[in-house]
């Protein structure tokens, strides 16, 4: 292959990122600590919370896994650049895995379908128990983690066979499994989107939902990859292989999702709102009294407008650093997102933060973070063989 | 003379190549417009006459319509849209392509896109005129039409600014006006050459005026590379707007099958995927006619291939989508609509569509189909099919079995109904023709970017 190797740059044992990890772990370990003794006595609104923390998180490592997939497709040096960010933050589904079982535990307290008592009264919900019933909705939650625990770890180990001999049959099997992680990806995000968040209000549907939660979670990647590679461009020597170019082609890409999650859900919101029919209307009724209507003007001003106008200066998008408090002011923006779908499906009287809210996903996030920062620094930052720098070079 | 004559057009294409060996600036610029200065070959007189056939079927069937009404086709209550509305959004859907390969490969720096952009964009406009003739048709007072633009009149009357109907006026005048800009703008240096090549006076003339005095020199190059970057974003969001709004059409109504949250985006996919049919459905045949192999590469084909293939997985995805939300909303009309769609009197066009669109498009996984002029071929005509029959299936039994079945109805499509739809081909392909005859129909100037000489001289400046 005419690929000419890159040097293999790793994050040196006195990097900041290397102090960085356990900092993580300790805010973590305490945030998590407060959430498990609040949860002695409040269980509910704890996984209530706790949801939201995850889904978060969640949302990084699995948009991750789609972004990999399409750079492995469709090559391009902005793939090649942040593809170890990205991958670190696939092999971080074995952790997340492990971090589902507060859910699974709590599915009822989470879910109004999993009563029976509830059900039995219920006509519609009776229709879809067949769907929506506890041991099924596990059964899938298992479903879902195998084929991206299996996706994941056939991506990285591939990955890294690529950066030792640079061998081709490896590139050819990398898009082989991509073509395969993107439908694979499509579906069961679909359905895990629809089980974990859709059904919370389990008379509402929206056939764009899906749709709506990948976009989420490719801006999710976008967001957590550019600040990471920022700070290891801002530390490491990485000048042959990180160009201006694809800096300005990462912003773009940011933006570019930015504009797909507002289009995904501007034409929900139209079509609900334009049909106004009860059983759809009643899920934006409830996130728009009180003051949950502020958190829908914050999300279309700040998780929308404000990053699109910024994103839209050439300027910005060749600077490392606007670009990283860009993405790292999205994933604020993604929490609000997710708060805003979630926590009002419990409360009808308005808005209302719980400091459990706050407080779950910086509990998963100290702890994601440091085990992604054990991961990033496993392997070179940029990867050696990626046939993507030689085709720009030609 | 005999053996090895043409040992440009005889060399095999390399594969992964999108442009043949062997190629220089003046080869290019011979082979694309000698198909508008020399003789006209014989099969394009044949193409020709069948559009104009066509077209005249086309005004035969419009000089029904006007003289007897909209009575004369088969549309009544509850099916009150018929092939009007479907063939107004399969003709606006194929028009997508174009506006994709022109605008968005432009700013994804695809250099692929440089042989097929020019006939993708001719292909587009054409469509869109098709497709912007149905709804004035179907208002039945034709000559009314003007009362869809907003204008202060004597009768204090508005439009309702909330009807997607209105901004449908809107996105599709815009969609026309920017795609004619664009490929007018990009024809400009092209009208120069011809200018400066045509032995013939009057074809001097007519091309030295649209040529707008083009001279080539720098200053006209460095603004004429900033209108093209321009108009690209502009029409950026016209690919995704013009079909998002053609969708909202039917979703914000509460008729099952029709509001579903998900048409925006499952529209705007089936739209690029059978605008690519489209443009494979014409690429093919052309290139073989007019001996093109060189520049309409196997790779075009195979990408081609590859964005039907994403598309139409998108689309299959919608369909999975409205199956199972039939399920999930435990609404009885959803899923009585759903369950008519499989077993009901129009079953035959679900099933049809599910084998077009999805079931054999998949043979596009496999490359030896991609890359075989004849199976590609026969994929993209099925896929345009199919892609009608969407329409068919969404427009017509979502209308015909709703909420009441005292009031249902079967719609079926008279004879003037068909010819008013298989009379726009006649439109279509007249105006196709007429453009490879007059005008260059792959873009001369950008493929010279492509030759050896060019990456010398530094043309990778132009990308």
């Amino acid at each position: 292959m005419a690929t000419t190797a890159l040097p293999s740059v790793r994050v040196p044992l006195d990097h900041p990122l290397r102090k960085a990890g356990p900092r993580a772990l300790v805010v973590g370990l305490v945030a998590l600590a407060i959430c498990g003794l609040w949860a002695i006595f409040d269980p509910q609104q704890a996984v209530r919370s706790y949801l939201i923390g995850y889904l978060l998180w969640l949302g990084i490592a699995l948009g991750s896994l789609a972004i990999l997939s399409i750079h492995h497709i469709a090559g391009g040096a902005w793939g090649a650049v942040i593809r170890r960010p990205l991958e670190a933050a696939t092999r971080t589904l074995p952790l997340l895995a492990l971090l589902f079982v507060p859910i699974a535990l709590g599915v009822g307290l989470l879910y109004e379908w999993a009563h029976p008592g509830v059900v039995a009264e219920d006509p519609i919900l009776a229709e879809k128990a067949a769907y929506l019933n506890v041991p099924f909705f596990l059964v899938r939650a298992v479903i879902y983690f195998a084929i991206w625990l299996l996706i994941a770890l056939l991506m990285n180990r591939w990955s890294i066979e690529q950066d030792v001999a640079g061998d081709p049959r490896t590139t050819r099997r990398l898009e082989m499994l991509s073509r395969a992680t993107l439908l694979a990806y499509g579906l069961t995000v679909t359905f895990a989107a629809i089980d974990w968040v859709m059904s919370l209000e389990p008379h509402w549907f929206s056939m764009i939902f899906g749709l709506l939660v990948m976009g989420s979670q490719g801006l999710s990647a976008f967001a957590f990859a550019i600040p990471v590679l920022v700070v290891l461009m801002s530390t490491l020597q990485l000048d042959s292989a990180v160009r201006p170019q694809q800096l300005r082609d990462l912003g773009s890409f940011l933006l570019a999702f930015i504009m797909i999650w507002a289009y995904l859900a501007l034409s929900q919101l139209l079509i609900i709102w334009s049909a106004n029919i009860p059983e759809e209307i009643s899920w934006y009724l409830r996130r728009s009294i009180g003051g949950w209507r502020w958190v829908a003007t914050f999300l279309v001003v700040f998780h929308f407008a404000l990053p699109f106008l910024v994103l839209l200066s050439r300027n910005a998008k060749q600077r490392g650093v606007i670009l990283a408090a860009v993405g790292l002011w999205l994933i604020f923006g993604r929490w609000v997102e997710i708060l805003w779908l979630v926590a009002p499906s419990y409360e009808t009287n308005g808005f209302s933060l719980h400091l459990l809210d706050i407080l779950a996903p910086i509990a998963i996030g100290g702890v994601w973070i440091w085990f992604y920062l054990i991961h990033l620094a496993r392997h070179a930052v940029v990867p050696v063989y990626d046939p993507a720098f030689a085709e720009e070079e030609a | 003379m005999s053996d090895g004559a043409r040992p440009a057009e005889a060399t095999v294409v390399p594969p992964g190549a999108i442009i043949g060996p062997g190629q220089t600036f003046g080869s290019v610029t011979d082979k694309i417009s000698s198909a508008v200065l020399d003789r006209v070959p014989r099969g394009w007189w044949i193409g020709f006459g069948i559009g104009l056939s066509l077209l005249m079927v086309f005004f035969t069937a419009l000089g029904m319509l006007f003289t007897y009404g909209t009575g004369v086709w088969g549309i009544m209550i509850p099916v009150g849209w018929g092939l009007d509305i479907i063939n107004f959004v399969w003709w606006i859907g194929i028009g997508h392509a174009g506006t994709l390969i022109s605008a968005i490969l432009l700013l994804f720096r695809q250099r692929w896109r440089t042989s097929i952009n020019r006939f993708a964009e001719a292909m587009t406009l054409f469509a869109v005129a098709c497709a912007g003739l149905y709804p004035i048709l179907h208002l039945g007072r034709p000559w009314l039409a003007y009362w869809l633009v907003p204008y202060p009149n004597t009768m204090g009357m508005w439009p309702n600014f909330r009807s997607p109907l209105v901004w449908d006026v809107f996105a599709v005048s815009t969609y026309a006006t920017v795609s004619l800009l664009f490929w007018y703008v990009g024809l400009i240096p092209d009208l120069a050459t011809l200018r400066d090549r045509s032995k013939n006076i009057l074809g001097k003339k007519i091309y030295g005026i649209f040529a707008m005095g083009w001279r080539g020199s720098a200053s006209h190059w460095h603004r004429y590379e900033t209108a093209t970057l321009l108009l690209a974003g502009l029409s950026t969001p016209l690919v995704v707007s013009v079909h998002t709004i053609v969708s909202f059409d039917f979703a914000v109504s509460v008729i099952p099958g029709w509001h579903a949250t998900i048409f925006p985006p499952y529209f705007v996919a089936g739209a690029i995927f059978s605008g690519f049919a489209m443009v494979a459905t014409i690429a093919i045949p052309l290139r073989a006619a007019y001996g093109l192999e060189n520049f309409i590469t196997l790779k075009h084909l195979d990408n081609m291939a590859r964005v039907m293939l994403a598309t139409g997985l998108i689309v299959a995805y919608g369909y999975m989508m409205e199956a199972f939300f039939a399920f999930y909303s435990a609404n009885l009309f959803e899923r009585s609509m759903m369950h008519l769609r499989f077993t009901g009197p129009y079953a035959w066009s679900y099933w049809l569509l599910i084998l077009c669109n999805v079931l054999i498009p998949q043979l596009l996984w496999f490359k030896r189909v991609r890359t075989n002029t004849i199976g590609l071929f026969l994929v993209s005509i099925v896929i345009n099919i199919g892609m009608w029959l969407e329409r068919f299936v969404i427009v017509v039994t979502s209308l015909a079995t709703d909420f009441l079945p005292s009031s249902w109805g079967i719609y079926t499509p008279t004879i003037w109904d068909w010819s008013t739809y298989i009379g726009s081909f006649g439109l279509f392909l007249t105006l196709l023709f007429l453009f490879i005859r007059f005008l260059p129909m792959i873009s001369i100037f950008e493929m010279r970017t492509l030759v050896p000489e060019a990456e010398v001289e530094g043309g990778e400046e132009h990308s």
